[in-house]
């Protein structure tokens, strides 16, 4: 029981990370990015080659990972999704395609043999008689404290303040005099960051191989449809309930129907209340 | 309503004779096979274009409709050992199921939910036939299909004689007042409304339409590969179908068949190049969007026509 | 004579704010009635729960003796209700003629055989047989809106819904379109209900004006009682001036 509590935690606080930044991109520039994924995966393979082959320090390397995906989704952002925002299928499309190339960039660079990153921290840590490995525990502390750092930028800082703006009526913050491309840009590197620092995180523990990103993709987009499209309270909601859901049907039956819960969850959502629990938008 | 002109009927017939005469030319057991696929691929390509070409609502997940139709074919053939031929309609009405099952609840969507929303389900599909490995086969999938005939160069004509059926029914829908009611759905659903139009049964109507061809050509494919494999269901699938229709030109349905067998050939041309293919059909997408949003061919067709119409 | 559309109690709320709050009201076979309130009383609100484009909180909407609540829109057409937008929004991409056939193929227009011919003689009823061809973009706006009138009444319509039909229009248009609507009114044997917040359109055309003022009835008359009515000139004072001019 408090394995499953411990466990789930850990899920949801991943999936809450990569959630939250696919609907902050969303709510504020109204694109769907499909590569969130691919920042996802090339979070951890930076990891990989920092720390593996190129011997930096985990220190070191992760926040450089960091920064490095961020840029490039900040460079995707402009120069391939803004030309086509008019169209939210084309964007779609673009950005479908980036997660095709990159999956397929990593497949022919690295190989489809899973890699192998060292954990930042490697002891297991027992809490109440629980047995947990500490990258989990690392990992569930960092998603919390990256999601309430993003809460109080968001909710105290004027920039946060002119995201907020933009994400309501682009139109009206632009007359205001607020920059909205640079914001565009802005929400993409916080976006890509925080799905590279999953990646990251998760890659010590988890498979870090070409196609990881298309699972927690499909994840993400659960999340965010079951906890509203745009709100960020609902997907964090959403993620606790997605993350529990799958560690409770992966200790009771068995770990290949986790994906199942997401369908499930999405399907259900989808007919039943369209908008998601907390989301002020429809999907339709 | 546009009934199909002189020249464009003129131009289908030369197009269809020399891909029926052309491996008799060449006396290629490899290259029937390779423009077997570029048929197979042309019907998966028109068929996604009479739904989402038409009605705006670009489905990701028409790999969910091939691989139904394909594993369709593959159960009966593995399982219930049964006649192949019997692959063919029984592939169109697990297709069309499919397409039932998840088309009421998703058709509701706007156009990007609707396309995420497709797309996960034939990632499902895709994580379900592995998860019941023991049924689907798992990664190897299912083995041991029979062809339908025997002579690959039969196979060819015969596959080619259902592309032609296939584009000639849709285009025919297409120019009918179905492809007029499924245009204005694509402009303004409130006022199709206004106009007294059942919205969700055209929709639904030619989503089940689209699935039929697509889950028609996966039988195809399936006694062509004589195996079927989960990766029928990837998103890889689709999107390439979808690049096709792009390159096609979007909404003509002739434009995306020609599409996907001219993709389809150059993809073969382009073996040498391994895995870098699939960074050259993403290239090709991205350079459609940016440049020819409407496509390449059927708008030059309808350019080097101009002047017979 | 029996009532074609009987409402009663019709109420609808969006979070706080009431927008139709108890209406009732009946319409006689071949009325032609107008119902006029200022901006934001809850004109088009009502029309969208008279169509099925929202539904009532509570209330019962009954056509022909039937009750409409919880129908489809495109049911509600079916039945005999037509409607047309404030805002048209055509079929882009077709022609004229294109537009007015997809409303020619809704189930209750469906018998009639020739589906282009009766669109054609439908563009020419509302006077636009000429541009029949052209693409529907080209349509300067008050051609648009006489479309929309094609396309409601290719539904066979027994009762048009027309929601603020002059708007936007100027001044040489509006008598025109004006004597169009009497002219369809008389040929088609229709009772009309029509939107509109200017005074003078509807002193010419209605026979009977229901006022409205914060979703709610506060008057019923002809149209040169109304103008008199205390409660409708209370309405109107510090609405903009150009209308309570054209008093």
């Amino acid at each position: 029981m408090l394995e499953i509590l411990i466990y789930g935690a850990v899920s949801s606080a991943i999936y809450a990370m990569l959630a939250v930044g696919f609907t902050l991109i969303f709510g504020v520039a109204r694109i769907l990015n499909l590569a969130h994924g691919a920042f996802y995966a090339l979070g951890g393979y930076s990891a990989y080659v920092f720390t593996t082959l190129l011997h930096f320090p985990l220190f070191i390397a992760a926040p450089l990972a960091v920064l490095l995906v961020a840029g490039f989704g900040v460079l995707m952002e402009r120069f391939l999704v803004r030309p086509l925002r008019t169209s939210q299928l084309a964007v779609l499309m673009i950005t479908l395609s980036v997660s095709l190339a990159v999956e397929q960039g990593l497949f022919i660079t690295f190989g489809s043999e899973y890699r192998n990153v060292p954990s930042f921290v490697a002891d297991k840590i027992s809490i109440g008689g629980v047995d947990i490995g500490g990258q989990r525990l690392l990992a569930l502390f960092a998603s919390v404290m990256v999601l309430c750092c993003l809460w109080l930028f968001i909710q105290r800082t004027r920039l946060g303040a002119a995201i907020l703006a933009v994400s309501q009526d682009p139109e009206a913050a632009q007359y205001m005099g607020i920059p909205t491309n640079r914001i565009f840009s802005i929400v993409m590197a916080i976006s890509a960051g925080t799905a590279a620092l999953a990646g990251v995180l998760v890659s010590p523990f988890l498979t870090v191989q070409p196609g990881m990103g298309l699972l927690p993709m499909v994840k993400a987009f659960a999340i965010v449809i079951v906890g509203g499209l745009g709100s960020i309270p609902g997907s964090i909601l959403a993620s606790l309930l997605l993350g529990y859901s799958e560690t409770i049907v992966a200790y009771l039956i068995s770990s290949s129907w986790t994906e199942l819960v997401s369908l499930v969850a999405v399907v259900t959502t989808l007919m039943i209340k369209p908008s998601g629990l907390l989301g002020r938008r429809a999907a339709f | 309503m546009r009934r199909a002109s002189l020249i464009d009927l003129s131009g289908a017939a030369v197009v269809v004779a020399a891909l029926a005469l052309t491996p008799m030319l060449l006396n290629s057991n490899y290259l029937t096979g390779v423009l077997t696929v570029c048929a197979i691929y042309a019907i998966w390509a028109a068929s996604w274009d009479f739904m989402s070409g038409l009605t705006g609502r670009e489905n990701f997940g028409h790999a969910l409709f091939i691989g139904a139709g394909a594993y369709t074919a593959g159960f009966l053939a593995t399982v219930w050992f049964a006649n192949p031929w019997y692959s063919l309609p029984a592939a169109v009405v697990v297709a069309v199921a499919f397409s039932l099952v998840v088309g009421f609840p998703t058709l509701r969507l706007k156009g990007p939910y609707f396309a995420l929303a497709m797309l996960t389900a034939s990632a499902i599909m895709q994580r379900l036939c592995l998860i019941f490995w023991e049924y689907s086969g798992g990664e190897e999938g299912l083995y041991g299909l029979e062809p339908l005939i025997l002579s690959p160069l039969h196979y060819y004509w015969f596959v080619l004689a259902i592309l032609v059926i296939a584009v000639a029914i849709l285009t025919a829908l297409a120019h009918s007042h179905w492809g007029l009611l499924l245009r204005a759905i694509r402009g303004d659903e409130a006022t199709c409304q206004a106009a007294g139009i059942n919205v969700t049964f055209y929709k639904i109507a030619s989503l089940m339409i689209s699935a039929a061809f697509a889950g028609l050509g996966g039988a195809l494919y399936a006694h062509y590969q004589l195996q079927v494999s989960p990766p029928l269901f990837s998103v890889l699938v689709s999107i390439t179908v979808i690049i096709m229709v792009y390159v096609g030109g979007i909404g003509s349905i002739y434009g995306p068949a020609m599409g996907a067998i001219l993709l389809t050939l150059l993809t073969e041309m382009l073996r040498g190049f391994g895995e870098y293919r699939l960074w050259i059909y993403t290239l090709t997408l991205m350079l459609i969007l940016f440049f020819l949003p409407n496509g390449l061919i059927a708008p030059l067709w309808r350019r080097l026509t101009e002047r017979f119409r | 004579m029996n009532a074609i559309l009987e409402v009663q109690d019709v109420s609808k709320r969006f979070g706080g704010l009431t927008a139709v709050k108890n209406v009732s009201f009946s319409l006689l076979p071949g009325e032609l009635t107008g119902i006029l309130g200022p901006n934001g009383a809850g004109k088009t609100t009502l029309f969208n729960l008279l169509t099925g484009f929202i539904p009532p909180d509570s209330g019962s909407i009954r056509f022909e003796g039937q009750e409409l609540r919880g129908l489809a829109p495109y049911k509600i057409v079916n039945r005999g209700v037509a409607r047309t937008f404030q805002l048209t929004r055509p079929f882009l991409g077709m022609t004229v003629l294109e537009n007015v056939i997809v409303a020619c193929l809704s189930p209750r227009a469906r018998d009639a055989h020739d589906k282009e011919s009766r669109a054609h003689q439908l563009l020419d009823q509302v006077g636009l047989g000429a541009k029949a061809k052209d693409a529907v973009e080209t349509l300067p706006y008050g051609d648009l809106r006489r479309l929309e009138i094609a396309r409601a009444l290719a539904t066979r319509p027994d009762l048009l819904l027309l929601d603020e039909p002059f708007a936007g229009l100027g001044s040489s248009e509006i008598e025109p379109l004006a004597q169009l609507i009497k002219r369809l009114h008389r040929e088609e044997n229709l009772t009309i209900l029509l939107i509109e917040h200017k005074l003078r359109e509807f002193m010419a055309l209605v026979w009977r004006v229901i006022a409205i003022d914060f979703g709610e009835i506060i008057a019923v008359a002809a149209p040169a009682d109304i103008v008199r009515d205390p409660r409708v000139i209370e309405a109107y004072i510090g609405r903009t001036e150009a209308d309570h001019a054209s008093v």
